[in-house]
């Protein structure tokens, strides 16, 4: 992992983010173990099936690269004391809105 | 676990021993530096160096030595190419000079500059992965442990008078 | 400027030829990050918050027109249409895809460029004076030794895996435009007792959580000696700087445990035990081909005064302000230096889009003998332009948004990218910055202020170099909250000091209020005009300061 991230509670509710290792670009897991660009489209999960999203991401390289866990709301909205950072990764630089996916770039 | 040296495949008869471990025949035993300069001059030819190790103090045995191995144990530490650089070229040593450990491919061209001459590599691939990583690069700026000629060497003996690229 | 021939370019196109195998090897899964990053970063490839970035190297700073309307093509072509300068005279970019990642550095070897060595635990660039060569203050020019560093130091056998990143910067003004001391080795070029010149070297400086001003270690040595003595230092350094702790793992810290006079003897057994076998060879052919390549280009005799360039800023107060703040002093009568100022109102500090790059080539090609550099404060500065020039010059600086008449002043402040980009950072560094400068947003209010630097860094690590600011900030996480510390008293140039923490840390709304009431008592407190911020600090200490920063508006 590139940084240290907190630790989450297992009951925590949390979801799998990553980079696309071709692209860079920030991805969540989706309920299918696909990978989108799109928060709305990731999966919201707690204790074990975490865990398990977590090994999945970690073994999906190819795809995927640095997998960590962020905590969300049980609705999937960023939540907990990374929430700037986990917002501007989710939507882009708060400097250049034009540049993030706020302005619908991918 | 595959030795090149030379390019190619060759078979080594000595392994390391541990301190405690007491060999058949020393001249076929790699041991420590601890233990090289407990036994006095004349008793082991082969040594390995740990990280920590200072290679200068080889300085007394380094003629009867024809076999120093210099451990790398992972990527981000450097020290065995000053190792290298200080047999080679302070104390003068011409014997084998083995890379083992994490001996990674992209390091290759760097532990083949600061004298290397064998890596042990553990990968069946070992002779492939070497002759690719020394082909990368056919030139290199600074002198170094081994005998390539340096850019700056060659720019002034290769021609006979400078010449500038928008000159030519 | 330098110019590659074919040894050069050959290692350059070799070494992206070495990483489109290692991209390939990372895409297909043949490598993994774990593998794949320590080769990445030796590239200048980081994975940021959003996307990839790359480093790119402009050796102390130099530019000319092909290589910055080359970087302006990448900027369009690879990422969003602009790129960032560092504080390391470098530019980067923050999206390139991986995938894109080689022919990128194939563009950058046409144009004898590289990413060699912007990243990983080696000798990065080299910095130095972004007047050198101009500048009226300077003993010789000091980039031919930049361009031997430079090569000495590309892909050296033995100093590529070192504990840490290393830095090396060198000037030969007595003003340092380079914040020698603030490096892990400093070079000030200087005259001996018998009139010779060579180098004052300058070990353990450096800033990050642990900051140091640098020792001098050796108050002369030989051009022909310096070479060889740097490998002594460096192998000290290989040797026997910590490896157990990343943070304890700069030169600075082994120099300070040791103590400076124990370092420098270990310096000197060592470079004293190298056999002539061991010196670094460097022809006196070599050194003398490098240097004819920074030849002052060839400038017409002008008039030291010039007549339209008078006539014109007497019309146009945008054009007396700008030339008021951002002209420095050139050596040759008739001609100046100028800054091109990338710190407008509410924009990144450093960033600049592919057409401004373009504008700025096109100006230095007409008018500025082709040499551009790049200031480690984040500027632009093109050293050679007739003063005749100016008015057509800074006409087209403000057509493109370029013309801000602040270098030097409060606006013109350093800011890393801090976490609108950065993976390690707390804190965004960007918003605070166009809150600050907004405060200095009346140009009469901020000359009135005068000469201040302001650094601000999103972390620890001190990109925005916060130390040596004269105030400096720095970004700090308190439980998913951003908060600023900041520091009164910090200074990079001769008289390096790293600046005191003045109390506890403000929340980001209120840093420009803050710094607004700091500003408001300095102008109360100050002798006069002439004494600047800093000065005014030196002389009165922190109490005042303090006291107007957490004062209640």
């Amino acid at each position: 992992m590139s940084s240290a991230r907190p630790r989450l509670a297992p009951e925590t509710p949390k979801m799998v983010t990553a980079w696309d290792t071709a692209t860079g670009r920030t991805v969540y897991m989706t309920p299918s173990r696909e990978w989108s660009v799109n928060i709305a489209d990731g999966a919201v999960l707690v204790g074990a099936a975490a865990d398990d999203a977590l090994a999945f991401a970690a073994s999906d390289e190819g795809r995927a690269t640095d997998p960590y866990v962020m905590q969300v709301s049980p609705l999937g909205e960023i939540d907990g004391r990374e929430i700037i950072r986990e917002t501007i990764r989710a939507v882009g630089p708060t400097n250049h809105p034009m540049f993030g996916k706020q302005a619908g770039n991918p | 676990m595959p030795l090149i040296k030379g390019g190619a495949p060759v078979s080594c008869s000595r392994r390391f021993f541990a301190d405690e471990e007491t060999p058949p025949d020393p001249n076929d035993a790699i041991v420590s530096l601890g233990r090289l300069v407990a036994a006095g001059g004349d008793v082991f030819r082969s040594v390995r160096l740990m990280p920590a190790d200072d290679p200068l103090a080889l300085a007394p045995h380094i003629r009867r030595l024809d076999l120093i191995e210099i451990a790398f144990p992972g990527f981000r530490d450097g020290r065995g190419f000053s190792a290298a650089q200080l047999l080679r070229r302070r104390l003068g040593y011409t014997g084998e000079l083995r890379a083992v450990g994490q001996v990674l491919r992209d390091q290759v061209f760097f532990m083949a500059r600061s004298g290397f001459d064998a890596f042990l590599i553990d990968d069946p691939h070992a002779e492939e992965i070497v002759a690719a990583a020394l082909s990368e690069f056919t030139v290199a700026y600074q002198s170094a442990a081994d005998d390539t000629r340096t850019i700056w060497e060659r720019r002034w003996n290769a021609r006979p008078a400078h010449t500038r690229r928008d000159d030519r | 400027m330098y110019r590659y021939d074919e040894f050069d370019e050959a290692l350059v196109r070799e070494r992206a030829a070495q990483f489109r195998g290692q991209v390939a090897r990372r895409l297909s899964g043949a490598l993994k990050e774990d593998a794949f990053k320590p080769l990445r970063l030796m590239n200048g490839v980081y994975l940021q918050l959003h996307a990839y970035m790359l480093r790119v190297a402009i050796p102390y700073g130099q530019l000319d027109p092909a290589k910055l309307r080359q970087l302006a093509m990448i900027a369009d072509r690879y990422d969003k249409g602009y790129g960032h300068f560092t504080t390391r005279q470098n530019i980067q970019y923050n999206w390139i895809r991986l995938a894109d990642m080689p022919d990128v550095l194939d563009a950058l070897a046409d144009v004898e460029m590289h990413a060699i060595q912007t990243s990983g635990n080696c000798i990065r660039n080299v910095t130095s004076d972004h007047l050198a060569g101009a500048a009226a203050d300077e003993i010789e020019d000091p980039r031919p030794w930049c361009e031997i560093i430079r090569q000495w130091s590309t892909l050296h056998p033995e100093f590529s895996f070192l504990p840490r990143k290393f830095k090396i910067a060198v000037t030969a003004a007595e003003t340092d435009r380079a914040a020698v001391r603030v490096h892990d080795i400093g070079l000030h070029i200087r005259r001996n007792g018998d009139g010779e010149i060579g180098f004052e070297v300058i070990v353990g400086g450096g800033q990050g959580r642990t900051p140091h001003v640098g020792v001098t270690i050796r108050d002369w040595i030989a051009k022909a000696e310096l070479l060889s003595y740097l490998e002594a230092i460096m192998r000290v350094y290989n040797r026997f700087g910590r490896r157990d702790n990343k943070y304890k793992a700069r030169i600075k810290i082994l120099v300070n445990e040791l103590g400076p006079e124990a370092f420098a003897e270990a310096v000197d057994t060592e470079y004293a035990a190298q056999g002539v076998h061991e010196a670094v060879l460097l022809p006196q052919g070599e050194i003398d081909r490098i240097t004819e390549y920074f030849a002052s280009p060839d400038l017409p005799e002008r008039p030291a005064r010039s007549v339209t360039f008078e006539a014109a800023r007497a019309a146009d107060p945008a054009l007396d302000r700008w030339a008021r703040v951002n002209l420095r002093r050139h050596r040759t009568p008739g001609y100046t230096s100028a800054y091109i100022s990338l710190k407008s109102q509410g924009e990144a500090p450093g960033d600049m889009t592919g057409d401004q790059m373009r504008v700025a080539a096109d100006i230095a090609e007409q008018f500025g003998f082709g040499d551009i550099r790049v200031a480690h404060e984040q500027d632009l500065v093109l050293p050679h332009l007739a003063i005749d020039d100016l008015p057509e010059v800074h006409r087209r600086l403000r057509d493109a948004g370029l013309a801000a008449s602040n270098a030097g002043l409060a606006s013109d402040l350093i800011a890393c990218p801090g976490l609108d980009y950065c993976n390690l950072s707390n804190a965004r560094s960007i918003s605070v910055g166009n809150a600050i400068q907004a405060v200095f947003e009346d140009p009469e209010f901020e000359e009135r202020v005068g000469p201040l630097h302001i650094n601000i860094s999103g972390c620890i690590n001190a990109c925005g170099h916060h130390h040596v600011g004269h105030i400096g900030v720095l970004g700090v996480d308190k439980k998913g909250e951003e908060y600023y510390q900041i520091t009164f008293g910090g200074r990079a140039d001769e008289k390096a000091a790293i600046g005191d923490i003045i109390g506890p840390a403000l929340k980001g709304d209120d840093v420009a209020p803050a710094l607004r009431r700091v500003i408001a008592a300095y102008l109360d407190l100050r002798k006069g005009p002439g004494e600047k911020f800093i000065d005014a600090y030196t002389r009165l200490g922190p109490a005042p300061f303090k006291e107007a920063l957490y004062a209640v508006d």
